[in-house]
Formats: structure tokens, sequence, C-alpha cells
């Protein structure tokens, strides 16, 4: 009797917790479904409407806000900075992974101190070169300064992958008449697919998800979503249904990366948790 | 002419630790070499030094006479089998041995790399396995997957690395009779590692004993079983283990044993080696004994009898020490009676 009631709490317990955890994505989604006039005076009865999604997809009132754009510059600016610290890290976390030298450690840690250094602390200088280098609301300059979030998550996780191969795997491959960079393409690198697959998603997540960077490196024509979904606070009236409607729009491609390479992701993330 | 494979001073440390520590070693052209010792001996590291998955930090290494100091692995020309069996894990058993045939030193046309192939795997007996992946082999068919990849090719030199420890007994000891019979090993310098002294025996047209990085001794099977240089290399070979009795030469050309209960009259030449006085020990194999007169007799009390099916095993008590002695006889002595 006892255990049920306590199985019954527990239950209780974990399904306030799950309200509570989820209440802010359900206030959202009400929110977002809110016509204007009704944004402040009603809490859970309101006459649903599309409104917000056609003003931020760009099919209804013109709001002068290019939230497509946005949308556009962040799969652009996200994708581009992940590819580019695939084609560098990579290689990168292969060799942290198969060679020890001098100064290798410092350099990984280097590396890694990136990720846990605040961005506030190198945003005015960056934002000073920016402006001198012509780097400023472009393209290339935040591919490049996304590079600060993308590569160490790249490096470190795909060098623990590589070092979980056994290097006797490239060692046949040399012995078979393949050179190292053969060996690495032919035999490394597939054998660590599901790793790619995983970190690809991480990196992703996490450039798409920066804020600073953007806020302060761009104005308009390489503006991503996080910021782009705050002009609708602007002007006379925040507009928080379109707040709402372009933060859920911009949830939506991390969603279908993830759930495309779910396959992978399990198998991924697993496999490189099991480092000793 | 020069050795096929011939090591020089070779040294070798991880960190603290030596894994070769100045070895030396020739293998003759189209030789079959057995390299022996326990584990952590450097065997496997003697093997990829040689071909150049190791870099040695002094010494040399010589192929067909040619030094291949800074030699990339794939400019060696040798094919390696692994102890770990290193198949690619990704790719089917068909995939693994096409390997080395797709490769830009060692391309073969497709049809001619299949008919090598199927040749190989015929050989080896994994010829219906050969679409599986070889994550679903069993570990004995990816051995033979990994000697194949092996064997499929041309080479200078095989170097295997304990090909054959991962079978079944029964796979083990009808590969190791084939296995020299395979017309690619006999007509290719072959270095052999193993810790399992009967394999070296069966295979090698010389064996080489390593211990802690340094060859010990080097010899054909008769060299190493009669005249071992050292109580180590005696060891090594034979179960049940050589008896070593420890004792003293005595004034008239004898051996006394250490708690002079027995002695046994010495050959003149192991005479002449050692000063009377000097303590020694003396090596019996225990198939070497026999019951019975003979020109050396020793009288000892059974203690332990072993009956093993063809053979027997009796361990007798002499004075202070136990000598083990083999017989192929179907009635063992009892326990308990007097040995003459």
């Amino acid at each position: 009797m006892k255990r049920r009631l306590l199985a019954v709490a527990a239950d209780g317990a974990l399904i306030l917790y799950f309200v509570f955890a989820l209440f802010p994505v359900a206030w959202m989604i009400i929110l977002s479904l809110k016509p204007a006039n009704e944004l402040f005076s009603t809490y859970f009865s309101f006459t649903p409407t599309l409104d917000a999604y056609r003003t931020v997809l760009g099919a209804g009132s013109d709001e002068g806000v290019p939230f497509l754009r946005f949308f556009v510059n962040s799969l652009v600016v996200s994708l581009g900075a992940v590819g580019l610290s695939l084609v560098i890290g990579l290689p990168a976390a292969y060799a942290a992974a198969r060679w020890r030298f001098r100064g290798s450690e410092n350099l990984m840690f280097t590396l890694l101190s990136f990720r846990f250094a605040p961005e506030l602390t190198v945003i005015i200088p960056l934002f000073v070169l920016y402006q001198k280098l012509g780097l400023f609301d472009s393209y290339v300059g935040m591919v490049w300064v996304l590079q600060l979030v993308t590569l160490p998550l790249i490096v470190w996780i795909m060098r623990s992958y590589f070092s979980d191969l056994s290097p006797e795997l490239e060692q046949a491959a040399l012995l078979d008449g393949y050179t190292r960079k053969q060996a690495f393409f032919k035999v490394a690198l597939p054998l660590v697919g599901p790793g790619i697959a995983a970190v690809s998603l991480l990196a992703f997540i996490f450039a798409w998800n920066n804020f600073v960077f953007p806020l302060v490196l761009t104005s308009s024509e390489a503006q991503t979503v996080t910021v782009g979904a705050l002009s609708f606070l602007g002007g006379d009236r925040p507009k928080y249904n379109l707040t709402a409607a372009a933060a859920l729009v911009s949830v939506v491609p991390p969603l279908l990366l993830a759930l495309t390479i779910q396959r992978y992701l399990v198998r991924g993330l697993s496999f490189g948790a099991v480092k000793s | 002419m020069s050795p096929a494979i011939s090591l020089r001073g070779i040294r070798k440390s991880y960190g603290r630790n030596t894994a070769l520590d100045g070895l030396d070693l020739d293998v003759g052209e189209g030789e079959f070499f057995c390299l022996l010792g326990p584990s952590g001996a450097g065997k496997t590291t003697t093997l990829k030094t040689v071909a150049g998955l190791e870099e040695p930090q002094s010494g040399t290494v010589s192929l067909d006479g040619a030094d291949m100091t800074g030699v990339e692995p794939y400019d060696r020309g040798v094919a390696m089998c692994f102890e770990s069996y290193a198949l690619y894990p990704h790719r089917s058993a068909y995939d693994n041995l096409a390997s080395p045939l797709r490769s830009p030193r060692h391309r073969l046309p497709a049809a001619e790399a299949h008919e090598r192939i199927g040749a190989v795997a015929d050989l080896l007996g994994i010829g219906a396995l050969l679409d599986r992946p070889v994550g679903r082999l069993s570990n004995g068919q990816r051995q033979r997957v990994a000697l194949g990849r092996v064997l499929v090719r041309p080479a200078r030199a095989f170097l295997l690395d304990e090909p054959l420890s991962h079978l079944d007994a029964k796979l083990r000891q009808a590969m190791r009779a084939e296995l020299k019979a395979i017309g690619a090993v006999r007509r290719t310098t072959t270095l052999y590692v193993t810790h399992d002294s009967v394999e070296a025996l069966a295979l090698g047209d010389r064996i080489g004993v390593i211990r802690e990085g340094r060859i010990v001794q080097t010899g054909t099977r008769e060299e190493i079983w009669h005249q071992p240089y050292d109580t180590f290399v005696a060891r090594s070979f034979g179960r049940p283990r050589i008896n070593l009795l420890p004792g003293t030469v005595t004034g008239h050309g004898t051996f006394l044993s250490a708690d002079r209960f027995f002695e046994i009259p010495l050959s003149p030449p192991a005479v002449r080696s050692a000063a009377p006085g000097t303590p020694v020990q003396i090596g019996v194999r225990p198939r070497d004994l026999s019951l019975g007169p003979g020109p050396v007799e020793l009288t000892g009390t059974v203690y332990i009898t072993e009956v093993l099916g063809r053979a027997t095993e009796v361990t007798v008590r002499l004075g202070g020490s136990t000598c083990r002695w083999s017989r192929r006889a179907r009635t063992p002595p009892g326990c308990g009676p007097t040995l003459r």
C-alpha cells in the first residue's frame, strides 16, 4: 500500500515537472496563435489564427522585417560554419588522436578554452577588427567567427572517436599499399561516420542558436533568426505573437536535421561516449 | 648475398619502457624464420619495425640489402598479418581481401583480382564467407581472412604475428601443417612470430628466441633443442619442461647433485668447459629418460603419475630435487615404488 502511494507520488511529481518544463513551449505556441488584438487581454481562450505565421513568412501584412532573409542567413551561416569546421577539424582531430608532440595538449586545451571563455570578453575587439577588415555584417565574417563555437566541439569530440579506432587499421592499409592520406580517407574516415553525423548536428545547433556574435557583428545583410526574431519587439508596441511564431519557425531546421540523422545519432553519441 | 631481412642494433622504447634493446636479426632469402618469445618480449615491435610502422630510435633495418631508414611502409613491399587481425570492419570479407589488390601499389585488373581472391579463399577454407561483413565472422574466420589478405598479394616478405593463435586446437593443427605447404609461403621470406614453441619447432627453418628486446639465440630446431644457449631457451621448448638439476662439477669429471644424492659422469667437452667445484645445472629432457639399465643410472621414488592418454608423465623424487619423466608406456608405475 505504502509502495503504491510512493509510486503515485513519484508519477505525480514527474507530471508536475513535465508541465513545468514544457509550459514555456506551450505558452509560445499559444502566443503565436493569438490575434494581435487579443495578445494582452487573454490567457487561454481566444480565436486562434495563423496570421502571425503568415506575417513572419512574408505572406501577410508587411511588418518591415525581412524574416525569411534572416532565416536563409541562419541556414547559410550555420551550414557554412559547420562545413568549414569539418574540413579543418577532422584532420586536426585525427592528428591530435594519433600524434603526441610537444605542446599538443596545450594546443588542444587552448582550443577547448574557446568554448568556455565567455564570448562577451572578445566581442568588442572583434567588433573593431571586423569594422576595419570589412567583415562586418558579411557571411564570411559570421562563418569565421562561428568557428569559435563549432571548431572546438568538432575537434574534441572527433578526437575521441579517432582514438577509439585501432591505429592498426590504418597500419594495415599502409601495408596494403595505400598512402597515409588514402588510409585516412578510405579507412579511418568511413569508420567515424556516425560520429561525424552526431557532432555535425550538435555543432549546427550551437551555431544556429548563437546570439551574441550576430547581435554585435551583423546589422541587416547577414543577420540571423536569433537576432532577427527580436525585431518584432521594436516599434510602438511589442508584437509577441510574431516573435513567438518566428522562434517556432526557426526551431524547424535543427529539428528536421535531428530527425533525419537520428539513426546515426544514437549510435554516434553512445560510441563516442565510452572512452576510458 | 645479403639477407632478405636484416636488423642491426635496433633500439626502441616507449617512454620508460624499453621494447627492443639492441636487437640483431638476419632472415635469409626464402627462409621461414620463427621468432619465439613470451608476451612483452618485443616480438610484435620487431615485426612493426621491419614493416616501417614503428621507427626505431637507433639501429638499421635493411631489406634485400637496402637500408630502409625513412622508407614508408607502403614502399617496403612487405605484407603483415596483425594479431588483432586489423580487418576493415565496414567492409565484407571479400573487400578486405581485395584491399591490397585495389591499392595503387599492387593494383590488379578486377577480373584477375577476383580470381586470386577466389584461389586464396579456397586455400584457407573461407570461400563461402566472402560476402559476409567481417563483423559477422568468428575469430577463427577473421584470422583466416587476415592471413588471406597477406597471401593474396605479391610481397618481398611476409610478416605474420601469431596468425594461428585464435584458431581452435584442431584447426590450428591443420593450418599449421598446411601453412608451410602453401606455395606463396614456401617461396617468400617469412618472419613468423609466436609464443608457442611447438609451432616454432614445426614451422621454422630457423628459430630465434627473443627475450626482453634481445635475441637470445638463433639456430635450426636441432641446434636450439640440443644446444640451448641458456636455461631460458632450454625451458622455452618441450613439454613437460626440461629438468634442470643443480649441482657441481667434481674433480674426477662427474656431476654431483647439490644434495649429494646422485652423481653422473660428464662428457669430456662438458668437463673441459667448467673447472672442478663450479656450480652448474644439468639439463635432462623428460623424453630422454627411460626405465631400466643404461649407461647412466639414477634411482628415485615415484612421486606423481599423470596418465595423459598418449604419454604418461611421472614426477620422480631424486633426493631433494624432483625430475619429470615422460614415457609412452601404457601401464604407468604406481606411486611409491623405487625406480631404477
